[in-house]
């Protein structure tokens, strides 16, 4: 217990999310800046620190140029574009626990519908003479990788996929039937929260197996939705959190993992059918003074459905092996044993790149989702690469 | 049919010189024997930086494999669908692949593999693992 992270997340501030933003990434960050600070009742001039992913487009001295934050004493990036969402939050609570900063926000914005889509080979591929030539020296796409025709990250989760088919013995109907359990309940979700990309749009388990296959075992209805927009939350000390009377959400653990292999994209990582390091849940839940068995809901950075049954495993929130039958039983669903992804996740709220998902385990514990549930904790992570603990204070 | 190539100041490396003169190498340790891949200036275990290149038995085992069906490039589009694969060798080490072009092959996770170069242009080969000739299934040989 003692060893507890003394920090909270105390607002959160968006932009709608759509598939052309119409404004440039700058305004789409200061908007949900500004959102998030009126959010938590706190003003520009108390923001003195600023994390970010390497991979946002708009900086740090950008963000205090624009809004013309007055001292900005701490500002830290973290790696990659989604992978360290929970990471982010370590380093900010990090430079308010050394006291290099007070009031430090997280924010990301980006056009990655309407501007180059992760998704594409044009990302990391270029046209020479009719061919295809790759330049990258690690992957996706890769000079080791590409020329297999292995280039984004949604190939690589088919792999991750069927590593795990391979592992427990699960045949093409058993994958279909437990990522479709997925994909469906959560979009069962989204219809319910007017945020998610896809809330008008409903999907059943007939229309998910005829859903077009991208990648085998994978089908479109497997992946995450490419999106415009904005996220930001302010994080500030408990002890601050109590005296602002805002609906804070508290940081209970939070941490990072890169182990021989795992980056880039666990490729050559011992396993591909886990994802994880064996005690990372342990680790985790120990530093929140908690065991698995106490975790209420999870938030799972689901670039792909896949990555719902390797985290809860991983974790141990169920057993190894346990996925198909806790999701073909409705355990991740609304009633279940752990709720799971409740605005949608990345597949039906849209991908922003775990923000979100973070996003979502703050408004279930401050009782603000729109499929509430009854929860004191959550976990988020990002297949152990980040993780937190979130209470509710 | 659409090969992707390293570019050209890559293709002078031993990994692809090596291949290109047909045989796969392994950027191998010369202190503690373990060979590594990608390629890397140092052993990741026993940290010498005496390193070489040896040559692989090319006996292999399937660890995944997906059928992309959708192209992610234009100029992919006639290549689909088309196999990749994640093979691990007998010295240790882990490798992405796939099956040469055009060629089908039943795939089981866990399943025996054997490498096999094939040369896409004089400076270019590649690395494909195809099921391996088996006592009991002599349709595969
Ligand atoms: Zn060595």
């Amino acid at each position: 217990m003692g060893e507890r992270m003394k920090t909270s997340i105390v607002g959160l501030g968006q932009t709608e999310f759509s598939k052309n933003s119409g404004r440039s990434e700058l305004k789409l960050a200061t908007e949900a800046i500004l959102a998030a600070l009126e959010d938590a009742g706190l003003e520009v001039d108390d923001i003195d620190g600023l994390v970010r992913y390497t991979w946002d487009h708009t900086s740090e001295a950008t963000i205090v140029n624009a809004l013309g934050i007055k001292a900005l004493k701490y500002y830290g990036e973290t790696e990659f574009g989604g992978v360290n969402c929970c990471g982010a939050v370590a380093q900010a609570s990090a430079a308010i626990e050394a006291g290099l900063a007070s009031c430090v926000v997280f924010y990301r914005a980006l056009n990655a519908r309407s501007g180059v889509r992760f998704g594409r080979g044009e990302r990391v591929l270029e046209e020479v003479d009719g061919g295809l030539v790759t330049r990258q020296p690690e992957p996706p796409g890769d000079i080791y990788s590409a020329p297999f025709g292995l280039l984004v990250p949604g190939q690589h989760h088919a792999l991750y996929a069927q590593a795990y088919a391979g592992h427990y013995g699960l045949d093409t109907e058993a994958m279909t039937e437990m990522l479709g359990a997925i994909a469906v309940t959560q979009r069962g979700y989204a219809n319910g929260n007017p945020r998610a990309l896809l809330h008008d749009r409903t999907l059943s388990m007939e229309e998910y197996r005829a859903g077009r296959v991208i990648s085998t075992p994978l089908r479109i209805y497997d992946y995450c939705l490419e999106t415009d927009g904005a996220m930001a939350m302010v994080i500030v000390s408990r002890e601050r959190a109590r005296s602002l009377g805002a609906k804070a959400v508290d940081v209970l653990a939070a941490g990072q993992h890169i182990f021989p292999g795992s980056v880039p994209m666990y490729l050559y990582a011992a396993d591909t059918h886990s994802l994880a390091p064996e005690a990372v849940g342990r680790e985790l839940f120990g530093k929140a003074g908690l065991s698995a068995s106490d975790i209420d809901l999870a938030m799972i950075y689901d670039a792909t459905s896949m990555m719902v049954p390797i985290a809860l495993e991983d974790f141990g929130l169920i057993g190894r092996g346990e996925a198909h039958g806790f999701f073909t039983s409705g355990g991740h669903g609304p009633g279940g044993t752990l709720p799971v992804n409740t605005h949608g996740g990345l597949l039906s709220e849209g991908y922003f790149h775990g923000l979100n998902t973070i996003a979502e385990g703050v408004r279930q514990l401050r009782g603000e989702s729109h499929n509430q549930v009854s929860a004191e904790t959550a976990l988020v992570t990002l297949r152990g690469a980040s993780s937190m603990v979130l209470g509710r204070a | 049919m659409t090969v992707i190539r390293p570019s050209d100041d890559y293709l002078d490396q031993p990994f692809w010189t090596h291949l290109a003169a047909g045989t796969l190498h392994l950027s191998s340790c010369e202190d503690c024997g373990k060979a590594h891949h990608p390629p890397s200036p140092i052993c990741p275990h026993c940290r010498s930086f005496n390193t070489g290149w040896k040559p692989a038995s090319g006996r292999a085992t399937l660890k995944s494999f997906t059928e992309v069906r959708h192209p992610v490039h234009t100029l992919l589009e006639p290549a689909v669908p088309y196999v990749v694969t994640l093979v691990e060798l007998e010295e240790g080490v882990r490798m992405v692949s796939g099956l040469p072009p055009g060629q089908e092959a039943e795939l089981r996770v866990g399943m025996a593999l054997e490498c096999t170069v094939i040369r896409h242009d004089p400076r270019f080969a590649l690395p494909y693992f195809l099921p391996a000739p088996a006592a009991g299934h002599p349709d595969t040989a």
